[in-house]
């Protein structure tokens, strides 16, 4: 049925420390799996919940993203009547700046939200390997009765920019902070992802624009806790937020897990991307491979064990790659040796040469490079 | 109403047959919608060379247990032929105000849609079939035939004179032009074997399907009727030569040997790599996760596709995707077809699992082929959808379900 909400989606994370793999794109665009670029998981469960007017705010390195969303067609979004639309920093901006905060770049989006006829908005990051109901999410807000519900999930992962979040027995947010030293162990975190009216989105963000605040997480919700029903909803299944290399790295190791596979894949979406067209991958005569996920188009004649490859890689004969993720037309050549190594997407790695980083610091081979 | 967009060639594609030799594999799906190479159609080898060959107008004739192959064509996006003009037409039989028929016979299933390929007022029609794996330029066809100045053009391939009397046979004069067609001949005078692939001058082409529709002895088939009326009556007609890799996968055992002429690749298949950019093949695509081998699974000389699991062991043999192979499962020189699923411990030697089959816990299907000559291999089948139950034995040759 046709559903109620349009998307903002944010393409860059100001928070994200991804430092050699978004030099050359944005966050979304970041491949993740095997096949996918990390903007897929949260279009396809909006798609799923049939929620298709969406807007892409870009910051800076969008044109790999605009190159893998194209007209949206993958993800069944060229459509007559919404649809998908890419914004680019300036296109509303007199100022001639790209935008400091999500206030400024929601403020620059009042067209868009104005002209659309949907009563609700969700407002999300592109960097969560996630598969969740949106439906769930609206029920959630009517039934809490909720002026703006924030999407939480719980995680040992805490790292000086989430924002850790408290609750009441009610499910009302009471207060959100930053964390400090002594918060250890699982706690309950801000997703970056908010379910809230319209109408009362373009309230809080024209007010709060207009008193030079630009932090939606600080000068909006935390300010608005006393005032606002401010929810959360939280996501108990499998989430993945890729803001640093280590956490890319651990994410992508935890789809060699089974159960991880069955909660992102096939729960509630089918997870779209652009379609390639490769050909099934080839295992040749000297193909020796264990525990690892492969992409169509690979052609692997030397060992490939704990790793992920992406699209269209070439793996030659006696080569050993391990622990390691290669992404789309990597190419491996004969009897070298890799672990714990991230190759960027067209990377050769010459015959014989080895590789090695450590699990807590996987060594990343930039874009393009031949070692 | 009339379509003012002009086409200087369509192409009009036989998907009706019921393709009875392909047996289970056929039960509840025309011929042209058989899986093939882990994740394509049979339909998109043809598709795709129209597409890579610059014919974006074509029209797919149906019949036989059309809804699977109507479902995958969709709206032809996969091959790029959503278009604003032309693009991709089933053509089902239908009702007219007066009567409605079934196809009769290849030549009546055109001429029934003639009102169709008016519409494009196109100078030529390029006639296919869908039960053909190969990659073929037909713009350079159309050159030829354009050269020639020809009323007609068929495709030709040269096969070993000993088994040129399982084809349909053309005698062809030094300048390639054909004086005399002979199907099956016990005697084959030469080796240019028909490829049912057509060029037809539509103005030439038309007169003779309305001439054929009001002769009430004829079968209405274009091998028994048109060409040899054609033919008797002088038109010029000529052969294009095609070299590459060409096989009629109408049978199980022609359907295996396709399949791992493409995993085996080398010499007479060199023409077959899919992994071609100039000349990619297109399917319509199943949004699956990558595949993955688990920490049990052994993988050499296989295709495999995507949202496929492997526990077992896989040789020699073509996975296609959705496919799961259970824990201590072998599997050798096979065709798993998308959706299989290949239960612990059984084991499965030559032999086609048709689409979301279940090959049971133990199950023993097929034999280790000892030399077989080409086209006779002793091929297992299990039929798609079936179940079949634990420790089932299943021998060289047989079909089940």
């Amino acid at each position: 049925m046709k559903n109620n909400a349009a998307a903002v989606l944010f393409a860059s994370d100001e928070d994200s420390h991804l430092n050699d793999l978004t030099i050359h794109r944005t966050t979304a665009s970041l491949p993740f799996g095997g096949r996918y670029r990390l903007i897929d998981f949260v279009l396809s469960n909006l798609v799923h919940a049939n929620i298709t007017k969406i807007g892409i705010i870009t910051r800076n390195n969008y044109n790999s993203l605009m190159d893998h969303i194209r007209q949206g067609r993958d993800w069944n979004l060229n459509r007559k009547n919404s649809g998908i639309s890419v914004y680019p920093p300036f296109v509303f901006n007199a100022a001639h700046e790209v935008y400091k905060g999500k206030i400024e770049a929601l403020y620059m989006l009042r067209g868009f939200l104005m002209n659309s006829n949907e009563e609700y908005v969700v407002i999300s990051n592109t960097n969560i390997a996630f598969n969740i109901d949106f439906d769930e999410v609206e029920k959630f807000h009517e039934e809490k009765g909720a002026d703006i519900t924030m999407l939480t999930y719980t995680t040992a992962d805490i790292t000086s920019r989430k924002l850790l979040v408290t609750t009441d027995k009610n499910k009302r947010i009471t207060d959100i902070r930053f964390p400090v030293a002594s918060d250890t162990g699982k706690r309950l975190c801000n997703l970056n992802i908010y379910y809230v009216k319209k109408d009362l989105l373009i309230s809080l963000i024209d007010n709060a624009y207009a008193h030079g605040a630009y932090d939606f997480e600080k000068d909006i919700l935390r300010a608005g806790l006393d005032e606002l029903y401010v929810m959360s909803y939280e996501v108990d299944n499998y989430v993945a937020v890729i803001d640093r290399i280590p956490t890319y790295f651990k994410s992508s190791m935890d789809l060699l897990n089974p159960e991880v596979r069955e909660d992102l894949f096939y729960n509630h979406s089918t997870i779209l991307t652009k379609v390639k067209d490769s050909v099934p991958t080839k295992y040749k005569e000297g193909a020796n491979v264990h525990n690892s996920l492969i992409a169509d188009g690979c052609e692997i004649d030397g060992t490939v064990e704990n790793s992920v490859l992406f699209r269209s890689v070439k793996v030659g004969k006696g080569a050993v790659i391990r622990n390691s993720i290669i992404m789309e037309n990597g190419i491996i050549m004969e009897n070298a040796q890799l672990d714990y190594t991230i190759t960027d997407k067209d990377c050769i790695i010459q015959s014989g040469r080895r590789l090695s980083g450590y699990e807590s610091y996987p060594m990343v081979v930039v874009k393009g490079k031949v070692i | 109403m009339k379509n003012n967009t002009k086409k200087e060639c369509i192409a009009m594609l036989l998907a009706g047959g019921q393709g009875t030799r392909l047996g289970v594999l056929t039960k509840d799906v025309a011929k042209p919608a058989v899986p093939f190479a882990a994740k394509y159609r049979i339909i998109d080898f043809p598709l795709s060379n129209c597409i890579n060959s610059g014919i974006d107008t074509i029209g797919v004739l149906t019949q036989y247990r059309p809804f699977e192959l109507h479902q995958y064509i969709g709206n032809g996006q996969p091959w790029d032929l959503d278009r604003l003009n032309g693009g991709i037409f089933v053509l089902p039989p239908f009702m007219r105000a007066k009567s409605g028929e079934w196809y009769k016979g290849t030549a009546n299933a055109i001429y029934q849609n003639i009102e169709f390929i008016d519409d494009y007022n196109p100078d030529y029609v390029v006639l296919l079939s869908g039960d053909h794996i190969y990659k073929m330029d037909y713009a350079d066809m159309l050159a030829a035939h354009k050269k020639n100045k020809a009323d007609c053009t068929i495709a030709v391939l040269e096969v070993p004179i000993q088994e040129a009397s399982r084809f349909g046979i053309l005698n062809l004069k030094k300048n390639n032009e054909i004086y005399e067609f002979e199907e099956k001949p016990k005697n084959p005078k030469s080796n240019k074997a028909s490829m049912g692939i057509y060029i037809f001058t539509w103005s030439v082409l038309r007169r003779y399907l309305v001439e054929d529709e009001a002769d009430k002895t004829s079968e209405n088939d274009f091998g028994k009727n048109i060409i040899p009326k054609m033919l008797a009556d002088k038109q010029r007609m000529f052969a294009y030569q095609f070299d590459g890799y060409w096989k009629d996968v109408g049978t199980i055992s022609s359907l295996w040997e396709a399949n791992m002429d493409v995993l085996r690749g080398g010499t007479g298949a060199e023409d077959l790599d899919l992994d071609d950019d100039s000349w990619k093949i297109y399917a319509r695509n199943m949004a699956e996760p990558p595949q993955y081998i688990s920490p049990t699974g052994r993988v050499q000389n296989c295709l495999i596709s995507e949202g496929t699991v492997v526990h077992g062991t896989v040789k020699d043999s073509i996975i296609s995707h959705s496919v799961t192979i259970g824990k201590n499962a072998y599997v050798e020189g096979s065709i798993i077809m998308p959706g299989a699923t290949i239960e612990e411990g059984a084991d499965v030697r030559y032999s086609i699992v048709g689409w979301n089959a279940v090959v049971g816990k133990g199950c023993m299907v097929g034999e280790t082929l000892a030399e077989c000559k080409p086209g006779e291999w002793k091929i297992s089948v299990i039929a798609p959808g079936h179940n079949l139950p634990d420790n089932s034995v299943v021998g060289a040759n047989e079909m089940i379900g």
